[in-house]
C-alpha cells in the first residue's frame, strides 16, 4: 500500500503558491474547466507580504512575490488578513476543499470592502468571470501540506 | 491470366493493397479491365473493402466483357433500359466505369432520365481521363480574396481571435455588405439583402468579443450532470417556498434576456461576426440560466412562484437601439442580477446551490464584460451622444426602482432567505441584508459605468439607487 507524499511548503510563500501552480498545471480537471487569462495579486498586508500569481490559457504561468504596488497592478487582488488567509486554508484542508462559508465567493461577499478588490470595474469582473479557476486554485492547497508562519 | 500478370502495379496502389490484404493479381486484374490506377487506389482506400468483395466485383466486370473488351449488356438490364429509353450504349457506358448491373437497373427503374444521365457518366468519364477540369467553370478560383493564410494554434487552440491576420484582421468601422456575406469573402452580385438595421461598428463592437465568445465556449458547463444536485436534502417550508420565488423570478429573467438577444441578432451585419459568435453563446448562457433554476426549483418538493411584475422587462425589450438594450441589459441588470446571484451564494444551503449561483456568476461576468467594453467603445466613437445613454439609464433605472417596489414577493422572498426564517429577528435581520447587498450591487454598477468611461453617472444616478451610494467623502472618513 502506497500513500502520497505531499509537497511541504509554508504559508505565505512562493514556494505555497508554486507548489500548488505545480500540481493544477498537470491537473485535467483544472484544465476541464476552461481557459483562464487574469493576473491576480495577494495582499496580507499584516505581514506586508504580496504576491502576484498569472493565469493564462490551461496553466498557471507565473508565481512571483511583489510589492503592494505591483499586486495592486492586476485585474484584481484577494485581501485579507493573516488570520482569515490560514482560517481559509485550513477549512480547505479539514474539507478537502472549501466549505460553504470559506469559498471565494463567500468571503468576498462577507467582506464590506469585498475580498477581491481592483482600481478597475471591468477588470475585477475577471474573479466572477474565471470564478471556478481561482477556487480550484485554492482547493488544491489540501493537496499539499502547509504549515504556517 | 498471362497478359494481367505482365502488369505493373504503381507503388503507391500496391501499398493501399497489402494493406488491405488484396493479392496484387486482383488489382493487375483490375488495370487490366481499364481502370484507372488512382480510381482502384481510391475504392481499395474506402472503409470495409475486402479481398472478397473485390474480387466478385472484378469478376462480374470481367463477366460483362468479352474478349476484346467490348462490354455486353446482361439481357434483363437491356429490357429495362429500353423500356425507360435509355440507349443501350449509355449503358455500356456505365458499365464500363465500373456500375454493377443491378445498380444500373435500379438507377433507371428510380426515374433517373437518360439525358441526366449523360451528364453525369461524362463527368465521371472525363475524371477517368484527366480531363475533369475540363467539365468545371472554376472561375470561383480566381475570387480576389487573400489566400495563403496559415493560422497555427496558440496555447488556447485555434481561437476565433487568431483568425484576425492579414487582410482578414480588417474590421471597418462601417460595414458595407447587406447580405450574409462573412467577412473577407467577395461578394457575388446580384445577391437580395437580408434586411439588418446595424451597418456601424461602433453601434456593437466591444473588443473583447471573440475573447468573450471562445470563453463561453471553453467554460460551458451543463445543470443536468455538473450540478451535485443529490446534496440539496429538505428545506422548512418558508425557505424552500423563497427560493422557489426566486428561482422563478431568475428563470423570468432568464428568457428575456435570450428574447431580447435573439431580437438584435438579426439586425447585425455580417462584418461583425465577433459580436454575432458572442451574442449567440450568450444567448445559450440565458437558456442554461432558465433551466438551472427551473431545475433548482422543482428538485426539493417545491415549485415556481408567482410571475414578477414585469415593467422592467418591458422596459429592457422595449430598447429601440441595440447600445441601448446592451447599457440597460448587460450593466444595469446584470449587475442587479449579479447581487441576487450573491445573495443566492450567501445563503447557499447546500453545495448544489452554491455551485449554481458560482457557475451563474461566471456566465454573468461575461455578460457585463460584453456591456462595459461595448459602452466604452461606443463612447469612444459617439462622443455626442453620452446625454442618449444618461436617457437610456435614466429610463431603466426609474422603471426598475418602480418594479423594485411592485414586487414584493421577490423582496420577501429574499429577506426570508437572507434572514432564515419569518420569526422577528430573522426579518429583522434579513432586511438589514438585503440593504447591504442593494448597496453593493449599485456600488459595483457604477464601478463598471465607470469603467466604461461613463464615471459622471454617479451624479445622475437614480434618487432610489442613490441613497446607497458611499459618498466620497463619506467613504473617506469611513
Amino acid at each position: 500500500m502506497t500513500q502520497d507524499v505531499k509537497t511541504k511548503a509554508t504559508f505565505p510563500s512562493v514556494e505555497w503558491f508554486n507548489a500548488i501552480r505545480e500540481i493544477v498545471n498537470d491537473d485535467a480537471g483544472y484544465k476541464h474547466i476552461g481557459t483562464c487569462d487574469a493576473t491576480v495579486g495577494i495582499k496580507i498586508p499584516d505581514l506586508e507580504k504580496y504576491y502576484r500569481l498569472t493565469f493564462e490559457a490551461f496553466e498557471v504561468s507565473d508565481v512571483s512575490e511583489a510589492t503592494e504596488t505591483e499586486a495592486e497592478n492586476t485585474d484584481f487582488w484577494l485581501e485579507m488578513p493573516y488570520i482569515k488567509w490560514k482560517e481559509m486554508i485550513e477549512n480547505i484542508e479539514a474539507n478537502g476543499k472549501a466549505d460553504l462559508h470559506h469559498t471565494l465567493n463567500t468571503l468576498d461577499i462577507e467582506d464590506p470592502e469585498d475580498l477581491a478588490r481592483s482600481n478597475d470595474g471591468y477588470r475585477r469582473d475577471a474573479f466572477y468571470r474565471f470564478n471556478q479557476t481561482f477556487q480550484y486554485f485554492f482547493d488544491t492547497s489540501a493537496r499539499i501540506d502547509t504549515t504556517f508562519q | 491470366m498471362s497478359d494481367t500478370a505482365s502488369l505493373q502495379v504503381p507503388p503507391d496502389l500496391a501499398e493501399v493493397a497489402e494493406e488491405k490484404g488484396i493479392p496484387l493479381d486482383l488489382v493487375r486484374r483490375g488495370l487490366a479491365l481499364g481502370f484507372p490506377a488512382d480510381a482502384i487506389k481510391g475504392q481499395l482506400a474506402m472503409p470495409g473493402v475486402t479481398a472478397e468483395a473485390a474480387e466478385q466485383f472484378i469478376a462480374a466486370q470481367e463477366a460483362l466483357r468479352g474478349p476484346g473488351g467490348e462490354i455486353s449488356v446482361p439481357a434483363d438490364l437491356l429490357e429495362i433500359a429500353q423500356k425507360h429509353d435509355w440507349p443501350e450504349s449509355l449503358v455500356k457506358r456505365a458499365l464500363a466505369l465500373g456500375a454493377a448491373p443491378d445498380f444500373v437497373a435500379r438507377q433507371i427503374e428510380a426515374g433517373i432520365k437518360a439525358d441526366q444521365a449523360e451528364r453525369f457518366i461524362a463527368q465521371q468519364e472525363a475524371a477517368r481521363s484527366g480531363g475533369l477540369a475540363q467539365t468545371l467553370d472554376l472561375s470561383w478560383m480566381k475570387v480576389p480574396t487573400e489566400w495563403g493564410i496559415r493560422v497555427r494554434p496558440g496555447k488556447r487552440g485555434l481561437t476565433v481571435e487568431m483568425l484576425n491576420v492579414s487582410t482578414y484582421a480588417d474590421i471597418p468601422d462601417h460595414w458595407p455588405y447587406q447580405t450574409e456575406m462573412p467577412r473577407g469573402a467577395y461578394p457575388m452580385k446580384g445577391v437580395a439583402p437580408m434586411g439588418y438595421s446595424i451597418y456601424e461598428k461602433a453601434e456593437l463592437w466591444s473588443d473583447n468579443s471573440a475573447d468573450l465568445y471562445e470563453e463561453a465556449i471553453q467554460r460551458r458547463w451543463r445543470p443536468a450532470t455538473d450540478i451535485p444536485w443529490a446534496s440539496i436534502e429538505p428545506l422548512p417550508d418558508e425557505i424552500e417556498r423563497a427560493m422557489g420565488q426566486l428561482c422563478t423570478h431568475l428563470c423570468e429573467r432568464g428568457l428575456l434576456a435570450g428574447d431580447i438577444v435573439g431580437r438584435w441578432l438579426p439586425e447585425m451585419s455580417y462584418g461583425y461576426h465577433e459580436v454575432k459568435l458572442y451574442l449567440s453563446a450568450a444567448a445559450f448562457d440565458y437558456a442554461r440560466q432558465f433551466e438551472v433554476f427551473r431545475k433548482r426549483a422543482m428538485c426539493n418538493g417545491g415549485g415556481l412562484g408567482l410571475q414578477s411584475p414585469g415593467y422592467f422587462h418591458r422596459a429592457i425589450i422595449d430598447a429601440r437601439a441595440w447600445t441601448e438594450a446592451s447599457a440597460v441589459l448587460h450593466i444595469f441588470s446584470a449587475s442587479q442580477l449579479m447581487g441576487l446571484y450573491q445573495i443566492g451564494a450567501y445563503v447557499a444551503h447546500n453545495e448544489a446551490e452554491a455551485l449554481i449561483f458560482s457557475l451563474g456568476m461566471q456566465d454573468l461576468g461575461r455578460q457585463l464584460a460584453y456591456g462595459v467594453q461595448h459602452l466604452r467603445y461606443f463612447l469612444s466613437k459617439k462622443i455626442d451622444r453620452r446625454a442618449e445613454v444618461h436617457n437610456y439609464l435614466n429610463k431603466a433605472e426609474a422603471v426598475f426602482a418602480f418594479d423594485d417596489e411592485k414586487d414584493v414577493p421577490l423582496r420577501e422572498a429574499l429577506i426570508i432567505l437572507l434572514g432564515g426564517g419569518t420569526s422577528s429577528d430573522q426579518v429583522a435581520d434579513g432586511m438589514a441584508k438585503l440593504e447591504y447587498f442593494k448597496a453593493r450591487w449599485i456600488r459595483d454598477y457604477l464601478s463598471r459605468l465607470a469603467a466604461a468611461g461613463f464615471p459622471e453617472r454617479r451624479e445622475k444616478l437614480h434618487p432610489s439607487l442613490k441613497k446607497y451610494v458611499e459618498e466620497p467623502a463619506e467613504a473617506a472618513a469611513a
